[in-house]
This record gives structure tokens, sequence and C-alpha cells, in this order.
């Protein structure tokens, strides 16, 4: 399978080199918008550079693209691939806003592609372990839940892309707070109302904190607080904490915790405590943590079997548009803005 | 001669690989710099005579307070570069490229990589390589005065380099720190079989990695039998950390298991408490009196953390 690389920033370099790793994967071009990447990558590896993608992608014919620029690109460089007829993994989020996105979506459905976003949270253990224990019921109705983002990332002005609206499509929110959007979504299914508010420090046009209260459509409620300004967050964390109606659960990048009230087949009444290490497995190779390997292998296996990931264009788009509602609620002081 | 224990450094700066609020619990208390210094001195009158260290901004306050105590100047360093947390927060907050141009805007550097930021496609090998070993040596400036036992390239870089398959960075690497710094280059990863095989083909043989290795299997890749069959069959020597699984082993097992291995060189304990230090250390050195015979006070290093 012979791999394209649109974009060498951090998280490029890193889906390039995971997946230029796994069996019968390898890296045949990259693209990047900067002359110096291009020349210090083309000097160390032995593959076609191109500043042009689109170039590339006639050139080379990939059968797969990773696809790690700027937001705002995405969409655009998704058609390209789609109308190429190549399968592609796309960084989260999907786009600036929803709609940007609906011509690729439109595509890639027509064409049966396989595509991913870069969703990864999916793939630590502890919250796909949460995953399986939501879905099997054992909890009995989802009740509330509060959440929070946090990472202590920015105390200044940032530079460049990210911190800039129209090409990130927000602050906290759209870089980080998407992570944490994307595992309530799986967790609780489609979404009734947001209200959201924002607040901002360091940042002239972008969000530095965001708090936001949602409805699922199964009647769950509760709220996401984030910032990308919280100091003592060395990495990026996520908490979730459920209310049932037979018990609770904790899940963070450490530790899944749950507690029944009765116990139901399997699981027993009380407390049962699942840190990282009872959950952890060996991957092909360990680049940047195993989640990205695990994310990985699933979109290169879909790949080969002509198969859709939970984390594709059309789950994404969905929470694309919780985002985009999180946003228009901001603008509007935090009134409701209905999903339905 | 590689020393057998290593004094750990990630509890010093709030890292810990099983609960972030455990890690920033420890930070606090560490953020008085006597009570690091007190524990460095403890673990050094108990016989461990060297420490693990990464490049974070605050082991610059290690490092003068070492260069100014005259008994801790022997204290053998085993430096870990770069502090990659550092510059994946740069990289959210400038970009990649703006991190190379800013780390080496000291040097000369401006004007010798002057075509790479012009954008000079005609750049060759021998210029990337110059690239990285200033990249180097602005990471080491300030800790080269040390008594420098060994350089370990970070695991993602290690490993993001193994991935693109591009083994030349490591022998650049390699080259440099044995010539420049006259320390042992050494790697840390978190893909043992794989490593040792890239190293091979640039010629590096019998190389010193850092990786985790602990009894049930936590941050092993691809397994822990994969692991254990590489350091049966290959020339490694092996610095093991996080042998006591993030806490989740106790050591008593935790050493049996990892002195039961072969081509333990060394072994890195991160200890915050003196009661732990000193029931660490000491299983550490029991095992060692039998293993390969090797004598106590210096030889093998395991990356251990332990709850406060």
């Amino acid at each position: 399978m012979r791999l394209a690389v649109v974009g060498i920033g951090k998280m490029g370099m890193l889906h390039a080199g995971i997946m230029n790793a796994l069996e019968g994967v390898e890296l045949c071009a990259l693209s990047d918008s900067s002359r110096f990447l291009l020349g210090f990558a083309k000097s160390l590896k032995d593959v076609p550079v191109y500043k042009n993608y689109e170039k590339m992608l006639d050139k080379e014919q990939p059968d797969i693209a990773v696809l790690a620029t700027p937001v705002f690109l995405h969409a655009p460089m998704g058609i390209e691939c789609a109308q190429r007829g190549i399968s592609f993994f796309l960084e989260k989020p999907l786009s600036v806003r929803a709609e940007d996105s609906e011509t690729m979506l439109k595509l890639v459905e027509e064409k049966n592609l396989t595509t991913m976003v870069g969703y990864m949270m999916r793939y630590i253990e502890t919250f796909s372990k949460a995953k399986e224990i939501i879905d099997s019921g054992v909890l009995g109705k989802i009740i509330n839940f509060n959440s929070t983002i946090y990472v202590a990332q920015l105390f200044k002005t940032g530079k460049g892309w990210r911190y800039d609206k129209e090409k990130a499509g927000g602050g906290v929110i759209s870089g980080q707070g998407t992570h944490a959007i994307d595992l309530l979504h799986w967790y609780f299914g489609d979404v009734d109302f947001v209200s959201a508010n924002m607040q901002s420090f360091y940042s002239e046009n972008v969000e530095d904190f965001a708090h936001v209260y949602f409805k699922f459509a199964n009647g769950t409620g509760g709220w996401l607080d984030s910032s990308w300004s919280k100091r003592h967050h060395r990495l990026l964390e996520v908490e979730i904490n459920v209310e049932a109606e037979n018990g609770n659960l904790t899940v963070n990048d450490d530790v899944v915790k749950f507690f029944l009230d009765s116990a139901v087949g399997d699981y027993p009444a009380g407390w049962t405590i699942l840190h990282k290490p009872d959950l952890f497995s060996g991957v092909e190779i360990d680049l940047g943590g195993p989640q990205y390997t695990r994310q990985d292998v699933d979109f290169i296996n879909a790949v080969r079997n002509k198969s859709q990931v939970g984390s594709n264009v059309r789950d994404a788009y969905e929470v694309q548009r919780i985002v985009d509602a999180i946003y228009d609620s901001a603008a509007a002081n935090g009134q409701p803005v209905n999903l339905k | 001669m590689i020393d057998q224990i290593l004094l750990g450094h990630n509890q010093f700066f709030g890292v810990n690989h099983l609960a972030a609020n455990a890690g920033n619990e420890r930070a606090a208390y560490f953020s008085d710099m006597d009570r690091i210094m007190e524990m460095i001195n403890f673990s050094y009158d108990q016989g461990v005579k060297a420490m693990m260290m990464s490049t974070h901004e605050r082991a610059l306050f290690i490092s003068e307070e070492l260069q100014k105590d005259a008994r801790l100047k022997d204290l053998g360093i085993y430096l870990l570069l770069p502090y990659a947390a550092k510059y994946i927060k740069m990289a959210n907050e400038k970009g990649l490229v703006n991190i190379i141009k800013d780390s080496l805007s000291d040097t000369t550097a401006k004007e010798k990589f002057g075509m790479f930021w012009r954008g000079s496609v005609g750049v060759v090998k021998k210029d990337a390589a110059k690239i990285i070993t200033s990249l180097i040596d602005v990471e080491m400036a300030q800790f080269s005065k040390l008594n420098l036992k060994a350089v370990f390239l970070h695991d993602v870089l290690t490993d993001l380099i193994l991935g693109w398959d591009m083994p030349e960075i490591f022998k650049v690497f390699y080259d440099h720190v044995s010539k420049r710094y006259n320390a042992i280059p050494a790697f840390c990863s978190k893909n043992l079989p794989k490593i040792i095989d890239s190293l091979e083909t640039v010629g590096i043989e019998n190389p010193l990695i850092m990786a985790s290795i602990n009894k049930i299997g936590y941050q092993v890749s691809p397994s822990l039998h994969a692991f254990e069959e590489c350091l049966r069959t290959k020339k490694v020597r092996l610095l093991a950390m996080s042998t006591l699984a993030a806490g989740y082993v106790k050591p008593k097992e935790a050493y049996e298991y990892l002195y039961s291995l072969p081509n333990i060189e060394s072994t890195v304990v991160g200890v915050s408490k003196k009661h732990h230090a000193t029931e660490t250390f000491s299983i550490i050195q029991n095992h060692l009196k039998t293993y390969k015979g090797l004598p106590v006070s210096n030889g093998v290093a395991a990356a251990a953390e332990m709850a406060v």
C-alpha cells in the first residue's frame, strides 16, 4: 500500500512514521508548503517531495493519503483525494464549519471510500473500555455527566494558524475540545441542543476557555469545561464523570472506574477499577503512544477490507455540527442552539 | 563503566505514567529544589552515584547545584534529550519550522544554514546532519560541564526516526555524542526489537538502550514475549525503566522478574521518599550480588515510579 503525506508537521510526521512501519505500507511521497521542511526531509529520506500536493497525487497515485494540514485545508484536500478515489486519514477537526465539508462528505459516500478523522482518544484503552461499559447497559439509564478537557499550552498570545479563527475554526473547542466532544457523541449519541459560554484572555480572536451544556436525544444532560490555558496540566487530559440509574462511572486517560448499585451479568456490585496497565496491550510499533498505532491499524485494515471505521468523515461531520452549534450559542451569549 | 542503579528524574518534574494527578502532587512537593537535592544526596549516600536527567528547564537548576557541590561533582549524569513535552508545546504554539529556526537563532547557524531558510532545494545529507548536530549542541549547552556518562536520544525522536526508517540519523547522533562529548551515545525506545535491528543496519552494535520492561508488560511493545526473546537472542545492553509499571508491581516481585532476564546492564529508579529509596535500592543491590557477579556499587539502571 503506497502512502502519501500532506503536511509534515507534528501529526503528519507521527502518522507517516507509524504507517510506514506497518507491514505492507510504504511511504512513497511527501508534500508540504514549507520548502525548508521539504528540503530537510528530502535530504534524509529518499522519497519524492512536492510543494503542490495535487501534483503529487496525480504523479505518485498513492493508495492512501494522510492529510495533516491546518483545518481550513481539510475539506479541499479531502475533495481532491476523493475525486481521485484515494482513501484518506484526515486530522481533526473535520473543517472550519460543517457546511465546508458537505461536498467532501457527499463524494466519499458516493464512492464508498474508507476515511478516518483523527479522533484518537477512542483508541486510548480507558476510553474504549468506558464505551464498552456504557454500551453494555450495566449502568442503566445515563442521567447526567460532567467532563473536562485541559492542557497547559497557552499563556501568551499564540502564533500561527491554530490561533486564527478563519483557519482553525476557533480556539480550544475546535483545537482540543473536539476530542472530548467526539467521545461524548460516541458515548451518548445525537445531541438535541447545546448552550455555551466562552472567554478569551491570551488569544485575540479565538477562545481560551469554554463551558458547554449538552442535552442529548437520549435524555442525558451534562457539561464540558475546557481550556488550553490551564496550569499544571503537562499533557492534554480528559475526564468524564457519569451518573446513571444503577451507578456511576469515571473515565480519564489513566483509569476507568465504575460503581454498580446491583450486579449485572459478569459485573459485580460495588467498585470496579481498571487502570491503564490492566488494559494495556502492545502494538506493532509504539510511536508517541499506542493509541495512534491502534488507530492507524484500524484505518489500514478498513482500507484493505473496503470497510468503514467508527470515526469516519460522516461521524466527524456530526461532531462538527455540534461544534458549530457551540460557537453559534456562544456568539448569542449562551442561548441554546437546537441540533434536532 | 555504566552505573548499575540510576536515580530517576521523572518524579521531580511531575511525570507519572499511571496518574497525572499524582504526578502534579509530586511536582508540587519537589518544587522546593532543596527536596530534590536532599533526595540526590540521600541516594548518593546509599551508593547510587548516578542519575538520569532530562533537559527539562528545571533540570538546569539541578545542573547548577551539582556544579557548586564538591561532593556531587563525580555524580554520573545520564542525559536524556530533548525534553520532548517542551517541543510539543512549542509546536502547538508556533509550528515546527519556527522551533528549529528559533533554536538555532543564537548560534552561527543562521549563516551556516542560510540555504535552508531560503528554501534551497539543493540541500544534501551533509547539511541535514549539520543541522541535527547543531540542535544537539544547543540542547546540550547547559549540561555539557556535568560528569556525563551517557547521552540518550529521547524515545519520541528515536521511535519517530525508526518509523520513518532513517537510521543514518542514529549514526549522526552516535558519532557526534561520542566524539564531541566523550559520552556513551544511547537510545531510549518503546520498540526494543525494531531499534536493535535498525541500529545494526548503520553499524551500531551492542547498543545501550533504555526501554520499559516489567513483568505485566505495561508499555512494552510489540509484546512481552517478543521483548524477552530479543534480550535472549540479540546483543544489547538494556537500561531498564518502568520496572515497577508505574507503581503497579511491588518492588520485590518487580526486581525478581527483572534480574531473571539476561543483558540487564542497569536500572533507573524513580523514588520520592527516603524509605522507598532505601527499600528499593537494597532489593536491587541484593539481586546484583548474584546477577552476573557484578560488584554492587557500580554497574545496572530501572525507571520506576513510586507513589509519594
